[in-house]
């Protein structure tokens, strides 16, 4: 029992926790991403590819420039065009949804590494480490208090603004009458249509924004938290965004406890040279965690009602 | 009509894929220009280690031996089966596997073709449950990487053990991509030579459980080095890219693998080096010589298929003078540094 009562001291360290929360972030921004996509009724699960794309092309910019904030820049408009790409196939041309979200993930994995090499020659990415990077940011004052200060106000940049994205696509969603919109197109966009909403519009715009969204986790995976481009470094991170997107019911601060649960098992993982417990049986931990709290407490949870149909005008 | 076309394509394809799996065996002439594939594991060539190094290998063959060299990167597991038969049904004369990973895949494909000769880095021919097939067409190419870990881990030893690092609290570290032979025993050797320089040092060992995601690798050197770490060992390929950057920012010493990474990042003092461009040009020389041998063949410090470089640091004159003396005692034989990481 040597192994969980480590577990249970690592709990009491602030360490642990700024660990999870910066890893929760990386899930937190796809995760954004994807309620505000299906929410509008387009099932997305292309946010790996997406955040892959953003990642590749904010270290050729961060190269390019030297400049980590033009780069991130940079990204987000990669991961939104990705994202469009992915808009004009399933709203325009009416396509599967879930088979145009798997070749755009194929796609962007194929096309990084074909780019890495053609671009910096197979021994040259060892330049992504001049790269400037995205600076981590302690909040005057705030940083000094006890334990909380170290989780929540010693962060990177990027943290700071997940947190602040995650409240501002709360308030849009459930406060505003964008949010309304965007939430009528994705249960019953016949009528939304009738009370005169452009259905394709608001699509449009939440899938694109689901790809910025995806684009700046990217950014931060490649040029925030590490300093290089690796062929499949999103590690599968756009699908556990996913997973964090329908534990959390299709809302921003559901998927962010989701995030939170995920990267707290990382952080944990992280620990594997000081925990005494096989490291394969620590890292089933978040995943584990998942089962029990979605089969527990999570209940049922079913998407927005017109989530994955392609909208054709007319038809019922 | 578009069906009867279509099958008969396929029938030509496969008249095709016939023939030139049979032209493998065409005899050696001198005239004959020979045909290597490299397959990668999902590492993929940028990964500044094991796969980029085996295409350096790759190359140098192309040059010195005019022969065609191709390459295939894998990017999932799914991959390695494809792109062995693709090369193999093609007429290559030497297919390479890169990495322990694609063990089963090279077992599989090589019983498949058996006039095509195959060659894999870091390990055998295997069926699913990783036993050896031993075919006679399957060259395998092991390392001792606990003779190149012991000799970054007689330098780590020393460093600690004379307090001039940061923490200086006698612990250093080691980031394992994924618990497997060829990564164990670098962290074998490297603890082992640490603790005979400095019995009282502690050796941190931990895994990511990847290969290509720096952010996993930077977050278990990061808490490694919380707990006190100087120098950080990443044995984790791409992944452990980020553990090198995590020493980096934490003001600690960090130890690279496989390739020369100095310029991976500032902090790297030390690479150990396996060197599969030395393995994979051997294979390839076999082959066009004619003089090829299935079975095991192991590179270590003795042919020089395995060692250290010293990065962006100068080694103390006794420190020197310590690994150069551990150097030729493993050389000679005399000392053997352990497979298995010591308790």
């Amino acid at each position: 029992m040597t192994g969980l009562s480590d577990i249970l001291h690592l709990l009491y360290t602030a360490n642990l926790w700024q660990a999870a929360l910066a890893a929760a972030v990386l899930l937190l921004l796809p995760a954004l991403g994807g309620v505000i996509s299906e929410r509008s009724g387009v099932v997305n699960i292309a946010m790996e590819g997406m955040m892959l794309t953003g990642a590749f092309f904010g270290v050729v910019a961060d190269l390019a420039w030297h400049n980590p904030w033009l780069a991130t820049g940079v990204a987000i408009l990669a991961g939104g065009l990705m994202a469009l790409v992915h808009a004009v196939v399933s709203i325009r041309f009416h396509a599967d949804q879930i088979v145009s979200g798997i070749a755009i993930n194929i796609f962007a994995a194929g096309i990084t590494v074909f780019l890495v090499n053609r671009i910096y020659g197979i021994q040259d990415v060892g330049h992504a480490t001049q790269s400037e990077l995205l600076p981590n940011f302690n909040v005057p004052g705030l940083d000094q208090l006890p334990f909380l200060g170290q989780v929540l106000f010693q962060q990177n940049v990027v943290v700071y603004a997940a947190l602040i994205l995650l409240v501002l696509v709360h308030i849009v969603l459930f406060r505003t009458r964008l949010g309304l919109r965007i939430r009528a197109v994705g249960e019953h966009p016949q009528a939304a249509d009738t009370a005169g909403i452009n259905v394709y519009l608001i699509r449009y715009g939440a899938v694109v924004t689901s790809g910025f969204l995806s684009g700046l986790a990217g950014a931060f995976l490649a040029i925030g938290v590490s300093n290089t481009f690796v062929p499949n470094m999103t590690d599968g991170r756009g699908y556990i965004a996913l997973a964090a997107m329908i534990f959390g019911k299709w809302t921003p601060f559901g998927a962010f406890v989701a995030c939170l649960i995920f990267g707290l098992g990382q952080a944990i993982y992280d620990n594997n040279s000081i925990i005494h417990v096989s490291p394969y049986l620590l890292s089933m931990l978040p995943y584990i965690l998942t089962l029990v709290v979605l089969a527990g407490l999570v209940g049922r949870s079913s998407p927005p009602a017109a989530d994955g149909i392609p909208y054709v005008p007319g038809s019922e | 009509m578009g069906q009867t076309r279509l099958r008969l394509l396929g029938l030509v394809a496969v008249a095709l894929m016939l023939a030139a799996a049979c032209g493998g065996t065409s005899s050696n002439t001198s005239t004959k220009q020979f045909k290597i594939g490299l397959v990668t594991d999902i590492g993929g060539l940028n990964d500044k280690s094991f796969n980029h190094l085996a295409d350096v290998g790759l190359l140098k063959a192309v040059t010195d031996f005019n022969v065609k060299g191709d390459v295939k990167e894998s990017k999932t597991g799914d991959d390695y089966i494809p792109n062995l038969t693709n090369f193999a049904s093609t007429g290559y004369d030497l297919v390479i596997g890169v990495g322990f990973l694609m063990q089963e895949a090279v077992g599989t494909v090589s019983g498949q073709f058996p006039n095509v000769h195959f060659a894999i880095i870091d390990g055998s021919g295997t069926d699913a449950a990783g036993n050896d097939l031993k075919h006679a067409n399957v060259a395998s190419l092991f390392f001792r990487e606990q003779d190149a870990g012991a000799m970054v881990g007689v330098i780590s030893g020393m460093l600690e053990k004379q307090g001039k690092l940061k923490n200086n609290k006698g612990v250093i570290s080691a980031v394992g991509g994924v618990s497997i032979p060829p990564v164990n025993h670098y962290i074998a050797g490297y603890k082992w030579a640490a603790t005979m320089e400095d019995p009282g040092i502690k050796v941190l060992v931990g895994y990511s459980n990847d290969f290509t995601d720096p952010a996993k690798c930077k977050g278990v050197a990061q808490q490694q080095i919380q707990g006190n770490s100087d120098v950080v060992f990443q044995v984790a390929g791409g992944c452990g890219l980020g553990a090198l950057q995590a020493a980096g920012q934490a003001g600690v010493k960090s130890i690279g693998v496989d390739a020369d990474q100095k310029d991976a990042d500032p902090s790297v003092i030390a690479s150990a080096l396996k060197k599969v461009d030395v393995a994979t040009y051997t294979a390839i020389k076999s082959v066009v010589n004619g003089q090829f041998a299935a079975g095991a063949l192991t590179f270590d410090i003795q042919n020089d298929g395995a060692g250290y470089q010293v990065d962006n640091f100068t080694l103390p004159a006794d420190i020197l003078a310590e690994v150069t003396k551990i150097h030729d005692e493993i050389k000679a034989g005399t000392l053997t540094p352990p497979a298995d990481i010591p308790a």
